[in-house]
């Protein structure tokens, strides 16, 4: 579940800076293969037999509008000829911008401490103290309203991925926020990526056995070791 | 006609190979008077979807100064379970494991569809990727920040297994231990003491008393515990590496008013370079720079740090006037030849708003396949989305970038491989195939550190029967590339390309000769040999030679009268040459007027690597026009196309851009698009920036994006590149006023046109 949407680039740092698409629409555009669609020439005449002066290879156009005032409105009545499908609409921001997150803090950080809790059992304590470091500075962020709330959405849903097992979902999610959101996730993704990253090397039963443990709507602190 | 350019498609489509000629002149001084070399246009790691590779290593012809591979064109008997290689005819045996093949049941390498195969090879130990960041730290806060998410975001890209290390840079170079636990240690070195490759090892704690690596077998480091100090796996290091980077600070030196931070690039460089060749030589890896102005301190230096001294322009380049060139250029070339030699890529990342050095730095990427990427500001979507395409995946999700690529080619004996022209360097190898002349000549091996699917060389070939030898009966000329390289997934692989095309006595068959000519390859070909020859030949001189071969080819092939241009014809297969060198001409591949230094190595460099789609798009932009009367169409690059009532969506590969006519404009101005019965006006300002967004969403680098119209400052992208078939100079001898006059006294196609015919046709000539 990532994002499509394009947001113009940084005019004020560089000139003619191209528009700057999520990580979902640039994935989407990875798995196609390329088209090429736009490279096609037209021949100059000239090397057949007219002498013509006036290069004749373009479409005759019809009389241009006369560009004097009053402006002539474009016609309304005209139906557009078929055009080639259109990609995402280039304008228009995804939808679920707009609407706010619905989970809580709690939820999130029920599921993702469960996953640490996990972990405790077999991966290096120094290593879960620098994610639970981490997942602590994502929590701040959240309740002090720092995080937008496509990043809450997203880390809400690459959550519920994690405690479903869905490692692969879970991690190209934690990119997706990665790639769109880095000033606001990048003091802290680095430990949900490794936490994604311990928690799927964990044996079966280690899982398996935390999954009959404290469910993500319990009191969190009947959580900590 | 339409036989021969399927043929050529279909050609391209499964070999990656599109050539000058498809039928090849059968003598040495027929192929001469082609004017255009039998040449082609290659790419080895062309992506192949359809194409899974074999499991098992490819056979070879047992004559060791052959050692072709069992290819479709040879000959086999499946009684004997003989074969006989096509290139020296050796008579060869089956290996035991093809005891049972038979004419109906063949191995794959053997079946015409299979020209293009890949082995996967086993052997040896499997070695990560590295990736090593060589950060300057002489930069804006912000830029700094923008870039230090960058390379923090580029973490969660990489493969677990992949190893990292760090060097930043700015007055000192320091080398970042890598380490989970207690304080980060760096290993700081002066900014202005060359030192060896050893010595940088010894400083590092890398040396340590061990046999001597055999030449030619590559190095087995035994132990990397000494330089995993440095390098890390992304698995083990991702945390304490994302906070190492997010503590980064600007260079801490001060810079008095009126100069520049002293910016020690080249020791940095060096030391990357000799740490990874003292610890992981031959396995891929790549050198990322990252620097965010020109390199003012110690060798390598481009500019010295006084603002009041500019750095260098192509004036003063002309005029001899740049101090630092020469040393700097050889500094660099040095550089990039040892990292070719080891198997590394060096990238570089110019972000910044005065140039940085690119013109002595480019040795560095384009001999080793690295990537140049130039722009204003690591603070931009151009950086973090083309930095983002580094890591592109392929439709297996694997990295489309391949390393350690060593490309090989045989051919049949009429045959010689002059040269190379692509981000290669020679190995060296002199064979029964090679001749000379061309750049990277006298070798028929070139290895390619850092390449990907669409890493296109130019090959260079010369036609060695004598004038009176027969054509053999209905025969063929081949050639074999060989290409090995280290998939992203660390397997080695073999790719196997095998081509073959009919000889023609030129006296008698040029019509066949002329039908199978392939204008569109052969002008990028011939704008390669162009490149080439302008970094050590003048300006002009190039302009002159092109001149010249253009000339020479419409004797050749044209169809005329003698004294009369108005008779000149030239058949369909070479009616858009002359158009491509006319654009060749003003392009500033060749034109280095109103570009800096840098600014014309960077579009040198991506002009020899790119494939021919994309290297056609940077000669001559392709051009297509939106209006309310028809679908969107390709137009003429030309003056006459910008109308009023139109909107031009132009691609010249670094941009794009659209393009709005007088009215278009006005009618956006006044704001017919926000009402709803203009519904279509809306839809019609939309479809160019559809149609733009598949190329910016998949172009590497990513393109400037230029939104103009009408009167704007802008549209100067557009009235530059269009033949100004209309100037202030003839609009009033038209009778009709259609297109927008161009402001110039270039000379238009038609000028060139009409020149080209009389000289064509001229006797005296």
């Amino acid at each position: 579940m990532a994002e499509s949407y394009v947001k113009p680039g940084n005019q004020e740092k560089g000139w003619n800076d191209p528009p700057q698409f999520s990580y979902g629409l640039q994935t989407q555009a990875q798995g196609v293969q390329k088209r090429n669609f736009l490279n096609k020439r037209v021949p100059p005449p000239q090397l057949d037999g007219s002498q013509v002066s006036l290069p004749s290879g373009a479409p005759l156009p019809a009389k241009p509008l006369s560009p004097t005032l009053p402006l002539a409105p474009p016609p309304s009545t005209v139906v557009l000829p078929a055009r080639r499908l259109s990609a995402v609409d280039c304008t228009a921001l995804s939808a679920s911008t707009h609407t706010e997150c619905e989970a809580t803090i709690e939820d999130v950080m029920g599921l993702l401490d469960w996953a640490l809790t996990a972990c405790r059992t077999t991966v290096k304590r120094q290593v879960c103290d620098e994610v639970s470091k981490r997942l602590t500075l994502f929590q701040e962020m959240w309740i002090s309203g720092k995080l937008s709330s496509p990043v809450k959405k997203r880390m809400y849903y690459l959550a519920e991925e994690l405690k479903k097992q869905n490692w692969d979902s879970a991690d190209e999610t934690h990119r997706s926020l990665i790639v769109d959101y880095v000033n606001e996730v990048s003091q802290w993704m680095v430990g949900v990526k490794r936490l994604i990253a311990e928690t799927r090397n964990l044996p079966t039963e280690v899982l398996n056995a935390e999954v009959e443990g404290p469910s993500p709507k319990e009191d969190t602190t009947q959580n900590t070791q | 006609m339409a036989t021969y350019q399927e043929f050529i498609q279909q050609n391209e489509d499964r070999d990656g190979v599109r050539f000058s000629w498809n039928v090849w002149p059968s003598s040495r001084l027929e192929a001469a008077k082609m004017v255009v070399p039998l040449s082609c246009l290659f790419t080895p790691l062309k992506e192949r979807p359809d194409l899974p590779p074999v499991q098992y290593e490819p056979v070879l012809c047992s004559r060791p100064t052959c050692k072709a591979v069992l290819n479709p064109l040879c000959q086999v008997d499946y009684r004997a379970k003989l074969w006989a290689c096509n290139f020296c005819f050796q008579r060869n045996h089956f290996p035991p494991a093809y005891a049972g093949i038979s004419d109906i049941n063949q191995p794959a390498e053997l079946m015409p569809q299979f020209s293009t195969i890949e082995y996967i090879v086993q052997n040896g130990p499997q070695t990560p990727l590295i990736f090593l960041y060589v950060v300057d730290t002489c930069l804006e806060e912000e830029d700094l920040q923008a870039l230090k998410e960058s390379l923090q975001m580029s973490l969660s890209l990489l493969s677990p297994n992949a190893l990292v290390g760090l060097i930043t840079f700015g007055r000192m170079v320091q080398v970042h231990e890598l380490s989970c636990e207690g304080i980060s240690k760096s290993y700081v070195f002066r900014g202005t003491k060359d030192l060896s490759g050893k010595q940088i090892q010894e400083m590092l704690g890398l040396t340590k008393p061990a046999a001597p690596v055999q030449q030619g077998r590559p190095a087995q480091p035994q132990d990397h515990s000494v330089s995993s100090r440095f390098l890390q796996p992304v698995h083990k290091i991702d945390m304490n590496l994302t906070d190492l980077l997010g503590e980064l600070q600007r260079d801490p030196w001060p810079v008095p008013q009126g100069k520049r931070p002293l910016r020690s690039t080249g020791i940095a460089l060096s030391i990357a370079v000799g740490l990874l060749e003292g610890t992981f030589p031959n396995t891929g890896a790549r050198i990322m720079l990252f620097t965010g102005g020109p390199p003012t301190q110690g060798p390598g230096m481009v500019v010295g740090d006084e603002l009041k001294t500019p750095i260098r322009s192509w004036h003063d380049i002309e005029k001899d006037n740049a101090r630092y060139l020469k040393k700097a250029t050889k500094y660099y070339d040095a550089l990039a030849n040892r990292s070719a030699v080891n198997g590394h890529c060096i990238d570089i990342y110019a972000f910044a708003l005065d140039q940085t050095g690119l013109l002595e730095m480019k040795c560095c990427s384009n001999l080793t396949g690295g990537h140049i990427v130039m722009g204003d500001s690591f603070n931009t979507s151009l950086f973090k989305q083309t930095y983002q395409r580094v890591f592109t995946k392929d439709y297996n999700g694997e990295f489309q970038m391949a390393f350690g690529g060593e490309l090989e080619v045989k051919t049949s004996r009429e045959l010689k491989i002059s040269g190379a022209i692509g981000p290669c360097v020679s190995l060296n190898v002199k064979g029964p195939c090679v001749s000379e002349n061309v750049r990277l000549g006298g070798t028929s091996q070139w290895k390619i550190c850092g390449i990907n699917p669409f890493t296109t060389l130019g090959m260079y070939f010369e036609v060695v029967n004598q004038h009176n030898a027969p054509v053999p009966q209905g025969g063929r000329g081949a050639i074999q590339f060989i290409t090995q390289y280290q998939h992203s997934s660390t397997q080695k692989r073999i790719r196997v390309t095998t081509i073959a095309r009919n000889w023609a006595d030129a006296q008698s068959q040029i019509q066949h000769i002329e039908a199978a000519f392939d204008q569109e390859a052969a002008a990028v070909l011939m704008a390669r040999l162009g490149v080439c020859r302008a970094q050590s030949e003048e300006g002009p001189d190039v302009l002159r030679w092109l001149d010249r071969q253009l000339i020479r080819l419409c004797q050749k092939f044209g169809q005329f009268h003698k004294d009369d241009p108005n008779s000149f014809r030239l058949s369909e297969s070479f009616s858009l040459y002359p158009q491509f060198m006319f654009h060749l001409r003003r392009s500033p591949f060749l034109q280095v007027f109103n570009n800096s230094p840098d600014e014309s190595s960077y579009y040198r460099h991506h002009f020899v690597r790119q494939d021919l789609t994309q290297s056609l798009i940077m000669i001559q932009p392709v051009l297509y026009s939106y209006s309310f009367y028809g679908p969107p169409e390709p137009v003429l690059l030309d003056s006459s196309s910008i109308l009023p009532d139109k909107i031009l969506l132009m691609d010249t590969f670094f941009q794009l851009v659209i393009y709005h006519g007088e009215t278009i404009a006005q009618w956006r101005k006044a704001g017919y698009q926000e009402m709803a019965e203009y519904e279509n006006f809306k839809q019609l300002l939309q479809a160019p920036l559809d149609d733009a967004q598949e190329i910016l969403q998949t172009r590497f680098p990513m393109p400037r994006y230029i939104d103009t119209e009408h009167g704007g400052s802008q549209a100067r992208f557009l009235l530059s590149k269009v033949n100004p078939s209309q100037t202030h100079n003839n609009l009033y001898a038209w009778g009709q006023e259609t297109g927008a006059p161009i402001l110039t006294d270039d000379v238009s196609l038609q000028v060139f046109m009409d020149h080209l015919k009389k000289l064509a046709v001229s006797s005296a000539l």
